[in-house]
C-alpha cells in the first residue's frame, strides 16, 4: 500500500507535478470536497455515464433535477436488459422492459440515486490523505483530479475528477492497493445545470401492462444496544448504527451493526447459526466483498466496499461482551 | 488508446481482423489493464452513441463462434473465463475463436452470452404507496448473503455516509451472481463458515 503523508504531498506539489497550480490551487483539497458535496446536492444535470466494474463497461443515461425541493432522477442502461431506475422524491421505480416488470421501493437517502459521494469525515489527519493530483479534462470540461489515499491497507483509494467551474464530480474511481481501478463512473458527456423538465423524467416505454411489485415488509428497529463488539477494529472505524432487523415470513432476527471510518462502510450481520442459512465464507459483488464465520452459535458476516482483509478482520473479531 | 487500436478492436468485433492480429490484440489486452479499460470504454461509448443495447456486429461474431465451438456451450465458456483474467491467456494459442471468446470476456461483452434468467426481486424497504389496483409482493430472496449486500448498501445510504457506490449496483444485485471466490491459502486454519462454501452461492440467480 502506498503511504502518503502531508509532507510528501507538499514535496510533490513543490516539485511541480503536472498541473498542481492555477485553478486547482484556488481551493484546498477539503474545500474541493465541500464544493463537490454542494454541487451534487444542487446541480441539475443530464448526460451519458460509463460505469466500469469488474472489467466491464456499461453506458448509462442519467438525468437529475430538483424541483420544489423534490429530487427527480432517471438512470437508464443503454445496453443489456435496459434497466431503468426512476425516482420521484422518496419513491423509486425499477423498470425492466424485457421482463415487463416494475419494482417499487422507498429511498430514504438524502442524496441522489445515482451519485452517492462521501459527505463527512474525510479530512487530512483522519485515516486518509486528500490532495490535488493535477488538472485534467473529462467530458470536454476542465477538471481537478483529487486523490483520497488511505494510510493503511484496510480501505480503498478514491480518485475524483471535479469540474473546476462547479465542483461537480465528472469521474470517480475506486482503486485497489496496487492502484488498479476497481470501480469507475465517468461522464462521457454532460450538461450541467441543464434546463430539464421534471415531467420528462418518465419511463422510456409504457409500463401500463407491466407486472408491478412491491417488496416484502421489513421491520427495522430503532437503535439498540447489543453485546456484540469487535475487539480488533481497523483504525478509524467506529459503530455508527446498530439495529435489529426482521423480514416477514423469515424466521429469526438479525443484528445489523454498521461501522464506518467516514468514507468506507462495513456492515456486520449477526444471526443464530442454522443449517438453513448456509453462507459462503468469502464472496464478492462489484467492489464489495464479504467474509462469514461462526462464533458462539451465531453466523457473523461482514460486508463492505473494502479490501478482503478488512471484512475478514472485522468478522473474525466480533465477540459478545 | 490510439486510433490503430480502436480500428483493430472495431475490426475484431466485426469479425474482420485476421487471426494473427487478433491474437496480438488479445495479448496486448491481457497484459495491459489500462488498455483493457480504455477499450471497454471505447466500445461502450460507441454503443451509447448509437443507442444500441447490443454490440454492433455481435450477431455475426456469435454465429462464427457458435459454429466452431461445436458442443462447447458458449455461455459456459464465457462464464468460466470471466472471473479470473489470467485464465484468458490459455486460449491464445487456440486460434481466433478462442481468442474471440477470451477478448469478449476481457472486455465484458456480456451480450455474447444469452441474458441470464432474472431472479425474483429483492429489496430492503417496505412500500405501501398507491401503485395501482393490484400488485404482488415479491418473494424474499432465499439467499441471505445477497440480502446482506442489499441491506448494507441501503443502510449506508440511510446514514448519509455512503461512499462512491452507485445505487445502480444495488438495483442490479438481484440479477447479478454472487461470485464464489477462491479460498484464501490460510482458510483451512480458520473456523469454517456454515456449510461448505463450494456448495453455496455458486449461482444465486434463480
Amino acid at each position: 500500500m502506498l503511504r502518503i503523508d502531508g509532507k510528501l504531498v507538499a514535496c510533490l506539489v513543490l516539485l511541480g507535478l503536472p498541473g498542481g497550480a492555477s485553478l486547482a490551487q484556488e481551493y484546498t483539497p477539503q474545500q474541493w470536497l465541500e464544493r463537490m458535496a454542494a454541487a451534487v446536492q444542487s446541480t441539475n444535470y443530464e448526460g451519458t455515464v460509463l460505469q466500469m466494474q469488474d472489467g466491464q463497461s456499461i453506458a448509462l443515461k442519467v438525468m437529475h433535477v430538483v424541483k420544489d425541493g423534490v429530487v427527480h432522477e432517471k438512470v437508464a442502461s443503454q445496453e443489456g436488459d435496459g434497466l431503468e431506475i426512476i425516482r420521484r422524491g422518496n419513491e423509486v421505480r425499477r423498470i425492466l422492459p424485457d421482463e415487463q416488470s416494475v419494482l417499487i421501493a422507498q429511498w430514504n437517502d438524502r442524496g441522489g440515486q445515482f451519485l452517492d459521494l462521501p459527505s463527512t469525515g474525510v479530512s487530512p489527519g483522519s485515516e486518509y490523505t486528500v490532495f490535488i493530483v493535477r488538472e485534467e479534462r473529462v467530458a470536454g470540461r476542465k477538471a481537478v483530479r483529487l486523490a483520497i489515499v488511505p494510510h493503511d491497507e484496510y480501505r480503498y483509494s478514491h480518485q475524483l475528477w471535479l469540474d473546476t467551474e462547479t465542483g461537480f464530480p465528472l469521474q470517480t474511481q475506486l482503486q485497489g492497493p496496487d492502484g488498479t481501478p476497481i470501480e469507475q463512473l465517468k461522464f462521457a458527456d454532460i450538461r450541467l445545470d441543464a434546463n430539464i423538465n421534471a415531467s420528462a423524467i418518465t419511463p422510456t416505454t409504457s409500463t401500463e401492462d407491466f407486472r408491478w411489485m412491491a417488496q416484502p415488509q421489513r421491520t427495522i428497529s430503532d437503535s439498540v444496544d447489543t453485546p456484540w463488539r469487535s475487539d480488533d477494529l481497523p483504525a478509524g472505524f467506529r459503530a455508527v448504527s446498530t439495529h435489529i432487523e426482521s423480514v416477514a415470513g423469515r424466521e429469526g432476527e438479525i443484528i445489523h451493526i454498521l461501522y464506518s471510518d467516514g468514507l468506507a462502510n462495513v456492515s456486520v450481520f449477526i444471526e443464530p447459526a442454522m443449517a438453513s442459512n448456509r453462507i459462503a465464507r468469502r464472496s464478492r459483488v462489484g467492489a464489495s466483498c464479504s467474509y462469514s464465520t461462526r462464533r458462539d452459535g451465531y453466523q457473523v458476516t461482514a460486508v463492505g466496499a473494502v479490501p478482503d482483509a478488512t471484512v475478514e478482520r472485522i468478522a473474525t473479531s466480533m465477540r459478545p461482551q | 488508446m490510439n486510433d490503430a487500436i480502436k480500428m483493430q478492436i472495431s475490426a475484431f468485433v466485426d469479425g474482420e481482423l485476421p487471426q494473427n492480429e487478433a491474437e496480438l490484440l488479445l495479448r496486448r489486452l491481457c497484459q495491459d489493464a489500462q488498455l483493457r479499460q480504455q477499450a471497454a470504454e471505447y466500445l461502450a461509448m460507441g454503443r451509447a452513441m448509437r443507442g444500441e443495447r447490443a454490440i454492433s456486429g455481435i450477431a455475426t461474431l456469435r454465429q462464427r463462434i457458435q459454429a466452431e465451438l461445436d458442443d462447447v456451450s458458449l455461455e459456459r465458456a464465457v462464464i468460466e473465463k470471466a472471473p479470473v483474467p489470467t485464465r484468458f491467456l490459455r486460449p491464445v494459442a487456440g486460434g481466433a475463436i478462442a481468442a474471440a471468446v477470451a477478448l469478449a470476456a476481457l472486455l465484458g461483452l456480456q451480450q455474447l452470452a444469452e441474458e441470464p434468467e432474472v431472479s425474483a426481486p429483492v429489496g430492503n424497504n417496505a412500500f405501501s404507496g398507491a401503485v395501482g389496483a393490484s400488485y404482488s409482493v415479491a418473494e424474499e430472496e432465499d439467499d441471505p448473503l445477497r440480502d446482506y449486500y442489499l441491506r448494507h448498501n441501503v443502510s449506508s445510504s440511510n446514514v448519509g455516509i455512503n461512499s462512491i457506490n452507485p445505487s445502480v449496483v444495488t438495483w442490479r444485485l438481484r440479477q447479478s451472481v454472487v461470485v464464489e471466490r477462491e479460498p484464501a491459502e490460510n482458510a483451512a486454519d480458520s473456523e469454517p463458515a456454515a456449510g461448505d462454501a463450494s456448495e453455496t452461492n455458486e449461482s444465486t440467480s434463480p
